[in-house]
């Protein structure tokens, strides 16, 4: 028991800059690695479906367009993503990325919506069965 | 003339408009040190380095919307925060801060304004505790009730402890005590003793850390200020302030040899006094924990009271060597 | 005067919603009450109809704090199920993850006796060293909270030589740290005041009333999955159970910060002999028909997983029982005599976690308060009731 023992550290705190960063003014440098919102690379997707299957949140979705021009449209719904990064994991092609955005908020969920419109790539998988 | 100059000092200086700006001035600085202390930034954005925070604060909960529980004694429930500031204004009428002067008292400066001053700073307690007895809500009525233990804890040493430096100035009145101690300063260390048990008090007074268990939030929600919103707490807020004002004031002129006879450096140094007073309270705020009701009581009747007599006692031993 | 004070569902004490009803004479309580399930959120049931790999980012919701104690007693049932032999490598990263997960739970708990407590300079502290351990967990999982670096079969990242270095620095700083916040935790006099004596629960009733991990171990009992049942890696590491006899809130303060100390030791000891090799092996999409009982030392304590699996890639049943769930009898055990003030410190004392806890709800009438037990047909009813009175429109935009 002593009185007064965390004054040193309070008073020798007081003369610090503040270890709190003014933070929406002033931005943060992010950890390369760090599991944004996912991206479709629409040149190397070999519409496997291995992303939607796997999404753990329904986030994902493939919709053929026209099946003679073997068109396809990817819908990512950022609103339902939770940014695990397994549909990067499941990829056998590794057509989907993770940016490292996070500051995605709006008013709307409807605007997070991102779609990519596509010629279904042919690419060798670079396994035949896409990873867990 | 005389009017006019009476109005001057209850609506402008040293009267509400003064205190409205300076109490929201030293909430400020307040939360600032203490944001400090711990290695935070606190109020950056409003005004320069978030001066204006607590204004726009008090502005923005006098816009907010405005309940009284259904069950509430709703004239008392409402009066409440209006009579609370009203009294500690009275409060800081009575400081030497423009009164100085000592042959000429005027009449907020009169022997034994010590005693009206205790007497009106005993007041806010009572306020806390109808306010919370008053709103029927049982965190309200935990903490109204922990209002009232806690005061049987302080307000004794607290006297006790601002009754030293009168006895040995000799006088009853604020001005005269704080002219002695100017006259011979080395006589303020005799009172450093009492000066640190009546911080301790008027940190209970004020109910902060380590004594803010009237509203601790962790336990009871908002103790006694559970029910209030909008208008009534932004009052309640700003006398927090202006109590903090008035009784760092009170300190300072008790103990620390007043403010110098002259309007310009009397407010220098009332500013320079107060600000000194309120940072050992964020101080002793920052370095503490919240304590239990009655380990309050049990401190300040095993160690408050005992010490604040040990000074008395000095100071009677050492007015009788001095004369 | 008794009555009764209602400290939830919700109250800032609480950061997640429970109802604690304490009957208090003055600031005394008498008797204590605990109401679940404001927080259900139907995991398990969610948990059938997704697939294996699915539920890992599932179980990894049940908590934000200890998210990987879930994913890796998850993953560990379902490797048992599907029998896969993890490479050594991966268990070594899971397991540094975990620590490094206790050792940001264990700070987080400090800061949060500390608000509790109104130490709020404490709590601030505390929390700024946290966020080194943050930083570590965000540079080698790509997440803050949520690290999703388990899957089964291994984890889903390496390590490189530029975090191993980094995190050893980190270590020098936190353990520094931590030895300052362990001598001004338990000198602080307002502070010891408060915790010392608060919140007894002696050995035998902490073993009957099944608390678990820092509750259980600062009544003097020394036990942990990690040394009682080791797994991953635990039976290679060198560590200690650390306990206290005090059997009060310091006591815990006191074993988590002792805790803190062997998760250093252990981190060090895991980046220095991090062996080589493939971090994961690739899992089947199905698993055999079995079950099986995962066990896990989170940093609230001893954390259950059953699985049990029917053929296809989705389990038939996941059951989970946290910690927290646990240490709620001892919780009213350690409420009873105590003031109303320490009702906060005790409860927080055992970490604990709500929504973990979560497993099933009351239904009581909030007329009466009387309880019932309905089966699901009837509350099917009782649904078609109430919407078929005020259907839904169908296909509108959002929002509504």
């Amino acid at each position: 028991m002593r009185i007064g023992v965390f004054i040193p550290e309070l008073v020798r705190h007081l003369f610090k800059k503040p270890a709190t960063v003014d933070y929406p003014f002033i931005k943060q440098e992010l950890p390369p690695g760090f599991r944004g919102s996912p991206y479709l690379k629409p040149e190397t997707c070999i519409v496997c479906r291995a992303c939607e299957r796997d999404c753990p949140a329904e986030a994902i979705e493939i919709i053929s367009i026209n099946e003679a021009e073997k068109r396809f449209k990817m819908i990512i719904h950022n609103d339902r993503c939770i940014h695990c990064a397994q549909c990067v994991d499941s990829c056998p092609t590794d057509a989907m990325n993770m940016d490292t955005k996070f500051e995605i908020s709006d008013y709307d969920r409807h605007n997070l919506k991102m779609e990519w419109e596509y010629v279904r790539a042919v690419i060798k998988p670079k396994s035949a069965e896409p990873k867990s | 003339m005389a009017t006019l100059k009476t109005f001057i000092y209850l609506i402008v200086y040293p009267g509400l408009l003064f205190l409205f700006i300076y109490s929201t001035f030293v909430e400020w600085y307040d939360r600032k040190l203490y944001a400090r202390f711990q290695n935070r930034m606190g109020p950056t954005h409003t005004g320069k380095a978030g001066i204006l925070q607590p204004i726009a604060d008090f502005f923005k909960l006098m816009a907010k919307e405005d309940i009284t529980p259904e069950r509430a004694d709703k004239g008392l429930f409402s009066a409440l925060p209006a009579f609370g500031l009203a009294i500690v204004s009275t409060a800081m009428l009575l400081l030497p801060v423009w009164n100085y002067s000592l042959e000429k008292p005027s009449f907020t400066s009169f022997n034994g304004d010590l005693i009206v001053m205790l007497y009106l700073l005993s007041l806010p307690t009572f306020i806390f505790f109808l306010a919370g007895w008053s709103s029927t809500n049982l965190f309200s009525t935990v903490g109204a009730a922990r209002v009232l233990t806690m005061l049987f804890g302080y307000e004794v040493p607290l006297f006790l402890s601002v009754l030293s430096p009168a006895i040995l100035a000799g006088s009853w009145r604020m001005a005269e005590i704080a002219a002695f101690y100017r006259a011979r300063p080395l006589l303020i260390l005799v009172n450093l003793l009492a000066f640190f048990i009546a911080l301790i008090c008027i940190q209970a007074k004020l109910e902060r850390t380590p004594f803010d268990i009237p509203h601790a939030e962790t336990e009871i929600v908002g103790g006694t200020f559970t029910e209030y919103s909008g208008k009534k707490l932004a009052l309640f807020r700003l006398m927090m302030d202006v109590e903090m004002v008035v009784a760092a004031g009170l300190l300072a002129t008790v103990f620390l040899g007043g403010f110098p006879a002259n309007p310009w450096i009397g407010l220098v140094s009332f500013i320079l006094k107060t600000l000194f007073v309120i940072f050992f309270l964020s101080l002793i705020r920052a370095t503490t924990s919240r304590i239990r009701v009655d380990q309050v009581v049990s401190f300040s009747w095993k160690y408050l009271a005992p010490l604040a007599v040990l000074q008395l006692l000095i100071v009677i031993l050492v007015k009788g060597f001095i004369s | 005067m008794k009555f009764q004070i209602p400290i939830g569902p919700q109250h800032p004490a609480l950061k997640e919603p429970i109802g604690l009803r304490v009957m208090v004479e003055g600031e005394i309580i008498r008797d204590a009450d605990l109401r679940l399930g404001y927080n259900h959120r139907g995991i398990e049931k969610l948990a059938e109809q997704k697939t294996w790999i699915q539920n890992i980012y599932l179980t990894e919701r049940i908590c934000g704090i200890c998210s990987h104690s879930h994913t890796t007693c998850y993953v560990q049932g379902v490797e048992k199920l599907m029998e896969l032999q993890v490479p050594r490598r991966g268990l070594y990263i899971r397991t540094l993850v975990s620590e490094l997960e206790r050792v940001h739970s264990h700070l987080l708990w400090l800061g949060v006796a500390g608000h509790e407590a109104g130490f709020d300079s404490f709590f601030m502290y505390t929390w700024r060293d946290r966020e080194i351990v943050m930083d570590i967990l965000e540079t080698i999982t790509g997440n803050r909270v949520h690290y999703g670096i388990n899957t089964i079969g291994g984890v889903r990242r390496d390590l490189d030589e530029l975090q191993v270095k980094k995190i050893l620095d980190s270590l020098d700083i936190l353990r520094k740290r931590s030895e300052y916040y362990k001598n001004l935790g338990t000198t602080e006099p307002s502070f010891v005041a408060r915790l010392a004596g608060v919140g007894y629960l002696s050995k035998e009733d902490a073993i009957a009333l099944c608390a678990v991990g820092p509750t259980l171990r600062a009544s003097g009992v020394p036990r942990d999955v990690r040394k009682d049942d080791p797994y991953a890696v635990y039976d290679e590491i060198p560590f200690e159970v650390c306990t206290a006899d005090t059997c009060d809130v310091l006591g815990r303060t006191v074993v988590r910060i002792k805790e803190l100390f062997q998760s250093y030791n252990m981190i060090e000891f895991m980046l220095k002999n991090l062996p080589e090799g493939p971090i994961a092996v690739r899992a089947p999409r199905r698993a055999k028909p079995n079950e099986v009982v995962s066990r896990y030392e989170a940093p609230r304590g001893e954390n259950i997983h059953y699985i049990k699996s029917n053929g296809t890639d989705k389990p038939e049943r996941l059951k989970v029982r946290a910690p927290t769930l646990g240490n709620y009898a001892a919780t009213i055990k350690m409420l009873k005599n105590g003031f109303i003030a320490d009702v906060p410190l005790i409860f927080a004392a055992i970490d604990p976690c709500i929504c973990c806890a979560e497993r099933a709800v009351a239904l009581v009438d909030a007329r009466t308060g009387e309880e019932k037990v309905v089966p699901m047909l009837a509350l099917k009813q009782l649904s078609q009731k109430i919407y078929g009175l005020n259907a839904r429109k169908r296909e509108v935009e959002w929002p509504l």
